[in-house]
């Protein structure tokens, strides 16, 4: 999250008036709010997780299809080898660790608003999947995983009998 | 008089309705390293061809353009917004524009505002005599 600074001189971004700041700040309230009532909380019965200290827990998508279960997580800066992606039971659990910028060169750093240090997340999947058939993608900072549905959790449309 | 009869809705499924798009500024790591200004910019999901960085008057900006999400199937759960990201900085006028250099990697904006050679600090030799 930041928070709109306070200029005291005019700068170039505010030469069409005040309607494009309030533009800007209408969608920085909308993402500081969606970012807050998305991320897993405890008010958000099955999905409550708590960080460890020191840890941080990315966002992610979740969506399926008959035969398919696909979660994507944003996780820029991350060497595809520090990401440990394991399938148990019913549950995604993906997990890994990102350097901290003051440690690459010490002083200096005025901003440090990424997340960094290690992140573990449990995802419950909706339907139990092969283990044998989950593949895992890392593409321009995001994290795609396939799942594919067991052949026995496969939902099943039960037709409608009329008299 | 004759009623007028009422449009019927039209039978199916309603057509997927197209997401909202809205601009979000990226996370950054800023540091002032004495000769250049190093700012890491999070910007996962941008194509490396639809990142835009300029400086002018000072001001350096970035504009990355995010594809809209693929959504294969049901959506169960989304936890965060797609969508461009956007974000400028006030630096001032002692960098050199033409020596700035970006580079994209794994979701992560890396850019180099070197200062120009006549503002950084002279060290001058002591002889001894």
């Amino acid at each position: 999250m930041s928070l709109i600074p306070f200029r005291t001189k005019r700068t170039s971004g505010m030469e069409g008036g005040s309607l494009a700041t309030l533009a800007d700040f209408r969608n920085e309230m909308n993402r500081l709010f969606e970012g807050f009532f998305n991320r897993p909380t405890a008010f958000m019965p099955g999905w409550f997780e708590t960080p460890e200290p020191g840890q941080w827990i990315p966002a992610i998508d979740l969506s399926e299809t008959d035969t398919q279960i696909r979660v994507r997580a944003e996780l820029p800066g991350i060497e595809p080898k520090d990401v440990d992606v394991s399938v148990s039971g019913d549950r995604l659990v993906i997990a890994g660790e990102k350097k901290s910028c003051t440690e690459e060169s010490g002083e200096g750093w005025s901003h440090c608003e990424s997340h960094y240090g290690g992140f573990s997340r449990a995802i419950p999947l909706p339907e139990s999947v092969d283990p044998a058939k989950v593949t895992a993608r890392y593409d321009k900072g995001v994290l795609m995983v396939e799942l594919t549905k067991s052949p026995s959790s496969t939902s099943r449309k039960v037709p409608v009998l009329t008299k | 008089m004759v009623s007028p009869t009422l449009a019927q809705p039209e039978a199916g499924p309603r057509p997927a309705q197209p997401e909202p798009r809205l601009t979000y500024q990226p996370n950054v790591d800023v540091c002032d390293c004495g000769a250049e200004v190093l700012i890491v910019a999070d910007i996962p999901g941008a194509t490396a061809d639809g990142i835009d960085v300029s400086f002018e008057d000072g001001v350096l900006s970035l504009h990355a353009k995010v594809p809209a999400r693929e959504l294969p199937g049901r959506p169960v759960r989304q936890e965060y917004g797609v969508g461009d990201y956007r974000r400028s900085f006030r630096l001032g006028d002692d960098f050199d524009a033409s020596r700035i250099t970006a580079d994209a990697r794994h979701g992560v904006l890396t850019i180099h505002v070197p200062r120009r050679a006549a503002v950084l600090p002279r060290k001058v030799e002591v002889r001894a005599g």
